[in-house]
């Protein structure tokens, strides 16, 4: 047992003693809505935390569990296991109903829609009396009842909500288990690259979202059966505000966060009573210092996270030993067109390779390699043309897609998130992938063992590049795109990563590899393709393509 | 003729509107990032002149409009107070960090009016006072004109200041590409800082408009945030006049349907807008510039 979770223990214990036999009346009402709030922070930290996505629609969720339990509770007498189970239900079908407009929206117009939403049915319960019962919401919520037993406000309550707690902390976990924090980063720190292997951020997104909505509305259904009443307040700015600065101030990630957060949160109005009317001054205060001061939350600012227990760096040694690669019939790419405005980055190339092919690829900046690696990984959506991989078409098929599929590439900046280790890089990639997380083979090929539980934001360039190549490979691509992949290297690093291409492609891989560098590349590719200005200007044997007066004059500046 | 009273109103209200998003995009271009603040902006505005009204002596009846130099330097001395304290600590972190330390000083202004002045709302003097001068037979508001002028002014006055001095091609140059603007020796954090200060006093001075015919009270900021951040959105992300169409618009919208049906219609139906609009278009009504490479 680490650290964390003794401590978490002990203080659990002790909050139950203090709840049990120290807590007034009021005090056990507060320690009641704390836990309330911590499901509500639980549900925000998916959204907000994992897929770092600012939502400011947790009020919202909260709200609707709170209106859902509030009206059938007090208009019709249902009962909690109706309506407890209904409200995390609506509202979980809210985020579902609003997710495919919102959820592919940036940052800032994410953080608009949700907003938008929110004042939105704020509106709605404030101006439908019929229904809502106005400004002044309903009163006559009934108390939880389950099994004949009533549990009445106070310990019975508290208890109640705090096992809850105890199930919403399980369920987090759950979620959260098998890498998926890993893939979380990665979607969240390398937008860009997560798809090109196997990543869905689509999919990561949307289940944050309804996460978030589930827990969301599970707090607010409890709220109601707390107070008893709805009313607008369920759906003010003021519980989003609440629950923002809870998961701030305890930290976005660490489900101890979320209990330490709310917790903190609730019980500063009574630390801070003297200061009548500008408490609410001082949360704003202590919300700034925290996001200064504490950017991970007050948690980890006590206890810093430590680095997961080494597992053995090398478990067998299994050089060259290729796994089998699916068997395909190549790239097919017909007729490719992409502009950007004016500049026409692809002006309709043609190109086809199969396996064992090392097809090099040379241009002068702006030619449209970039732009020809993003078309066939599926990054860019091309204008025009039609790309066949292994007899499919995946021109328009998503990036998370094509790399499941077998065909993934590296990019020309590595991208990697700087908090994860050499192997949670790979081994994330694998799951995404559905294969069985083990990154010792691919480390192995790539002589990274000794970086294997080293976090990648302290790697030099060169074994970031390295790092790059293995994680493509460990997922064995049936076809694999380098977007130069030896630029900035030493003559040393740049023989062994051509060397690993020759291995590769012997296995059956095939290969295409944009660079710059001709003594690189020539000795190694089994074709040349020179590209100028979005066209494919020649094709053929290293060689023949080198002595080619068009690419002589294109890319070497030679009048021959 | 109602109608041109009902066209007046719109235009005011889109004037203080237009000041207001205006705002919001000069912190934006300069920080590329969202000052959720800036509603609480509008609000210090309204007090600031409500307070300055009280510090006058009083039965001489001061018109309002002479009160915008005092709320233009309050409000930008606040303006650098938020800059300094949501923006310059964690500028070098993800734009969404903004967001919430923005929110957190929002929530100490707000906070800090309501407990000095109280949660009701509270109102400024009229610009330049009551009542409506009778033109062609339809009688038009005074402070309506008032609004439109004062707006008009101080728009000019950006415009001129942003296309004819060199401090406003600096400002022109870090709204485009804030990295090269530094890497040619403009002082970034010296014009980002301006832009609080500008941007912040723009918002007072809608304050100012405002108070008056809408009354103002310190939970005010929510509201006109989002109304200044719709209009940029509907505008173009970034584009100064595209917020001021996109804010008129707004006010065209609102006064129009609230004339014919009801208030809370009007802003019910500005969110849905807003939602279809993200919706069809989610990159906006007029796209931004792409940066990212891969």
């Amino acid at each position: 047992m680490n650290l964390r979770t003794t401590l978490a223990l002990i203080g659990g214990g002790a909050l139950l003693v203090y709840a049990l036999f120290f807590a007034s009346s009021y005090d056990q009402r507060i320690l009641t809505l704390s836990g309330i709030y911590v499901i509500l922070v639980l549900g925000y930290q998916f959204i907000f935390g994992h897929a770092g996505a600012l939502s400011l629609a947790q009020g919202a969720f909260f709200g609707i569990g709170a209106y859902t339990t509030g009206i059938l509770g007090s208009q019709y007498g249902t009962g909690f296991l109706i309506t407890f189970p209904l409200s995390i239900a609506v509202a979980a079908a809210l985020a579902a109903l609003v997710s495919l407009p919102v959820l592919r929206l940036k940052t800032h117009y994410f953080a608009l829609a949700t907003l938008a939403l929110s004042q939105l049915l704020l509106l709605i319960a404030v101006n439908w009396e019929a229904v809502t019962g106005g400004a002044n919401g309903l009163p006559g919520v009934p108390p939880i009842t389950i099994f004949g037993a009533t549990l009445t406000r106070g310990l019975p309550l508290l208890l109640f909500v705090w096992a809850i707690v105890g199930i919403a902390i399980l369920l987090a976990h759950w979620q959260l288990r098998g890498g998926r924090i890993a893939a979380f980063t990665i979607m969240r720190e390398t937008p860009l690259a997560a798809p090109a292997f196997g990543i869905d951020p689509g999919l990561l997104r949307l289940r944050a979202f309804l996460l978030s909505a589930a827990f969301g509305g599970a707090a607010g259904a409890l709220f109601v059966h707390t107070n008893r009443v709805v009313s607008p307040e369920t759906l003010g700015f003021g519980v989003m505000i609440t629950c923002l600065t809870m998961t701030v101030v305890g930290g976005r990630f660490g489900l101890l966060g979320a209990v330490i957060g709310a917790l903190l949160l609730t019980h500063l109005p009574e630390w801070f009573r003297g200061l009548d009317e500008y408490y609410l001054v001082a949360v704003g205060v202590l919300l700034l210092a925290a996001v200064v001061f504490a950017p991970n939350g007050i948690v980890a600012l006590v206890l810093p996270d430590h680095p997961q227990p080494k597992r053995s760096p090398v478990r067998a040694t299994r050089l060259t030993a290729t796994p089998a690669l699916v068997q395909n019939t190549g790239v097919d790419a017909r007729g490719l067109e992409k502009s950007y405005g004016g500049v026409r980055a692809l002006d309709g190339v043609d190109l086809s390779f199969g396996p064992g092919d090392i097809v090099g690829v040379i241009g002068p900046n702006g030619a449209g390699k970039t732009t020809l690696a993003n078309a066939l990984t599926g990054l860019t959506p091309l204008d025009r043309g039609r790309v066949t991989f292994n007899g499919r078409d995946i021109t328009s098929a998503p990036p998370h897609a094509i790399a499941r599929a077998g065909l993934t590439r590296t990019f020309q900046t590595p991208q990697l998130p700087d908090a994860l280790t050499v192997r949670q890089v790979i081994e994330t990639a694998q799951i995404a992938n559905g294969q069985a997380p083990d990154a010792d083979d691919a480390l192995n090929r790539l002589g990274l063992n000794a970086e294997a539980e080293t976090a990648c934001g302290t790697l030099p360039h060169g074994l970031r590049r390295r790092v790059e190549m293995c994680r493509a490979i460990a997922i064995h691509p049936a076809v694999l795109v380098l977007d130069e992949p030896a630029a900035g290297l030493s003559p040393e690093e740049q023989a062994g990563i051509g060397d690993i291409c020759k291995t590769l492609a012997a296995s059956g891989m095939g290969i295409l590899l944009i660079d710059h560098n001709i003594d690189f590349l020539a000795p190694r590719a089994t074709r040349l393709i020179c590209m100028e200005a979005g066209r494919i200007i020649a094709d053929g044997p290293p060689t023949q393509t080198l002595s080619n007066p068009a690419v002589r004059r294109a890319y070497f500046g030679v009048i021959a | 003729m109602i109608l041109i009273q009902i066209a007046l109103n719109a235009l005011a209200l889109g004037a203080a509107y237009a000041l207001v998003a205006i705002g919001f995009v000069l912190v934006l271009n300069a920080t590329t990032a969202v000052n959720f603040a800036h509603g609480e902006g509008v609000v210090a505005g309204g007090f600031a002149a409500v307070a300055l009204a009280v510090i006058l002596p009083p039965g001489i009846g001061i018109p309002g409009f002479l009160l915008l130099p005092g709320v233009l330097v309050a409000t930008a001395i606040l303006g650098l107070l938020i800059g300094a304290l949501a923006y310059l600590p964690i500028r070098n972190r993800p734009p969404v960090t903004v967001f919430v330390t923005t929110i957190a000083v929002g929530i100490i202004i707000a906070n800090g009016l309501n407990a000095t002045f109280g949660a009701a709302p509270r109102t400024a003097p009229p610009l330049i006072g009551v009542g409506s001068i009778e033109f062609l037979g339809a009688s038009i508001s005074r402070q309506s004109l008032a609004i439109i002028a004062i707006a008009g002014a101080l728009i000019t006055g950006l415009a001129l200041l942003l296309q004819r001095t060199q401090l406003g091609r600096q400002f022109r140059a870090c709204a485009q590409d804030p990295e090269m603007a530094r890497a040619l020796g403009i002082r970034l954090t010296r014009i980002t800082m301006i832009s609080f200060a500008l941007g912040t006093a723009f918002a007072g001075a809608a304050g100012l408009l405002l108070a008056h015919q809408f009354f103002i009270s310190p939970s005010d900021g929510g509201i006109l945030i989002l109304k200044a951040y719709i209009a940029v959105v509907i505008g173009g992300w970034g584009s100064l006049r595209g917020a001021t169409a996109g804010a008129m618009l707004i006010a065209i919208f609102e006064v129009g349907v609230a004339t014919l049906w009801s208030q809370p219609l009007a802003e019910g139906l500005l969110y849905v807008a807003v939602l279809l609009v993200l919706f069809v278009r989610p990159q906006g009504m007029f796209g931004e510039p792409q940066q990212v490479r891969a």
